[in-house]
């Protein structure tokens, strides 16, 4: 016990909602999502923007996605402006 | 086609039992003057006496000062309650071994009812003979031998050594009284309360209740049973109150019925002591027997309700002191407490230190705290189950969700996952 304590402390705080990378298929014009993996985009609820850290080395800049799949998920997907890849996130 | 099924009580009486356990191997002790010595820090009050000391006039719970008066040559014998807790346990269980339900007098006396026996053995000849085999650590009939003859390399136990005396009667008290006139080997049995008219009325001193009157019935020359069944129950109620009225009871064949000890586990933790031990090294001994008993699987979660402490003291003899605890436990902190004081009491340094749970408790103390708190509870409930679960599954087992910065717009910002401490 007193190792697997040493173990628990040692591993500290984790992140929740790490984003996972995600294979997105977006129209050109908009980056309005059609395709998460492999699900069809039935419907937008919702689209913001995040800019944050724009002081620093590493600033972040998202574009958010709230969507409906045809099979019935509601999924938020996010394109990350900065390195150019999208993510998905709960 | 009624049939009418006799009671039969046999009692099993084992002659001087404490001082032959005392003395242990030492049997030339017995052909002479010895009694056992007083304990110490107790009453100085001699113990059971050798046939030779009865010659010089020394009796059972004689001062000690008188007895050596009366024998010079007087030996004596350190007494070993460990050891006769020990042998007499050894007794009961190997009559529990033929199938008795046994009801423990004194050390040395046990009586049981032979009704159910007698189909199994035979006959009630067949019930003495097998209480006698068991007894004596033989085994009739192809069984198990079941006293165990002692540690290995040392002397054979005690109880083999012992010549048991059996008796059967209809009562409790008429068995004694057989078994105490029977001889070795040849086991006598009284039909009846006419039987023991001629016998003396110091039989009456092998039953607890009856003990005190043999001395006052003989100064009123009342010496045989007979004529103690002779008086009118009114005249003895009148002057030796409820004990004479059970005297009348018993001497006229009416006894109560037989209240047989449930066979009981034993639990027990023991500990060598390296040298001589007192004061704190002792207490620290203590400590670890009461950790290892709590932690006994067989103990099965039940709380303790009474321990027996014993000690082997370096002078010789031994020690034993029976706790009975204001309320059944198995918290460690306060066993120490209540055990702790009790190895003040020690006469002399122990090298060996015993601790032995001799009644249970319910599974949970009935205890309950000043103030009900329920969250203090839940709380502690759920560190116990944090605990297990990290010992099945590993430290990532148990987490908590700790909200960091709820409102930020980046959601793994919100809130970590970080290690549970209760």
């Amino acid at each position: 016990m007193a190792r697997a304590g040493a173990r628990a402390a040692s591993s500290g705080p984790r992140r929740l909602a790490r984003p996972q990378p995600s294979r997105v298929r977006a129209r050109e014009n908009d980056g309005r999502p059609l395709v998460v993996d492999g699900r069809m985009v039935e419907a937008v609820r919702e689209s913001w923007l995040v800019e944050d850290r724009w002081w620093t080395d590493a600033p972040l800049r998202r574009r958010y996605w709230e969507v409906v799949t045809a099979c019935g998920r509601d999924l938020v997907v996010f394109r990350d402006l900065v390195a150019g890849r999208w993510y998905s996130q709960r | 086609m009624r049939t009418c099924v006799r009671t039969v009580i046999v009692c099993v009486l084992l002659p001087r039992f404490e001082l032959v356990v005392a003395a242990g191997g030492r049997r030339e002790l017995l052909g002479s003057p010895a009694t056992l010595a007083p304990e110490a820090g107790r009453e100085q009050l001699i113990g059971e006496v050798s046939p030779a000391a009865e010659a010089f006039g020394v009796r059972r719970g004689m001062r000690l000062g008188e007895a050596l008066a009366r024998c010079t040559t007087l030996a004596l014998v350190p007494p070993d309650p460990m050891g006769v807790a020990d042998t007499w346990e050894a007794a009961l269980v190997a009559l529990e071994g033929i199938g008795a339900e046994v009801e423990p007098g004194r050390p040395g006396l046990a009586c049981f009812d032979s009704r159910g026996l007698a189909r199994l053995h035979g006959s009630l000849d067949g019930v003495l003979r097998a209480a006698y085999a068991a007894l004596r650590g033989e085994a009739p009939r192809g069984a198990r031998r079941v006293i165990p003859t002692g540690r290995r390399g040392s002397a054979p136990s005690p109880i083999a050594r012992l010549v048991p005396r059996l008796g059967a009667g209809p009562t409790r008290f008429l068995a004694v009284a057989a078994a105490s006139r029977a001889r070795a080997r040849k086991p006598e049995a009284v039909r009846g309360p006419r039987e023991l008219a001629g016998e003396p009325v110091e039989l009456l001193a092998l039953r607890e209740e009856t003990a005190a009157l043999p001395g006052p019935l003989a100064r009123l020359g009342i010496l045989t049973l007979g004529d103690l069944a002779a008086l009118p129950r009114d005249g003895l109620a009148d002057r030796f109150g409820r004990a004479g009225l059970l005297a009348h009871d018993l001497v006229s064949g009416r006894d109560g019925v037989l209240v047989p000890r449930r066979p009981g586990e034993r639990l027990e933790e023991s500990l060598e002591l390296p040298e001589s031990a007192s004061g704190q090294q002792l207490e620290r001994g203590l400590g670890m027997l009461i950790d290892r008993l709590l932690a006994r699987r067989d103990r099965r979660a039940r709380t303790l309700r009474a321990v027996v402490l014993s000690a082997r003291l370096v002078e010789g003899g031994t020690w034993r002191e029976r706790v009975v605890f204001r309320e059944a436990l198995a918290d460690p902190a306060r066993m120490r407490l209540a055990l702790g004081g009790r190895l003040a009491l020690l006469p002399a340094p122990a090298e060996a230190l015993r601790l032995e749970a001799d009644r249970f408790g319910p599974p949970h103390p009935e205890s309950r705290a000043l103030f009900e708190d329920g969250i203090a509870e839940r709380r502690e409930r759920l560190r116990e189950a944090v605990g297990q679960a990290r010992a099945v599954a590993g430290p990532e087992a148990a987490l908590r969700v700790l909200p960091v910065d709820l409102e930020s717009r980046v959601p793994e910002r919100r809130v970590v996952l970080a290690p549970f401490e209760a």
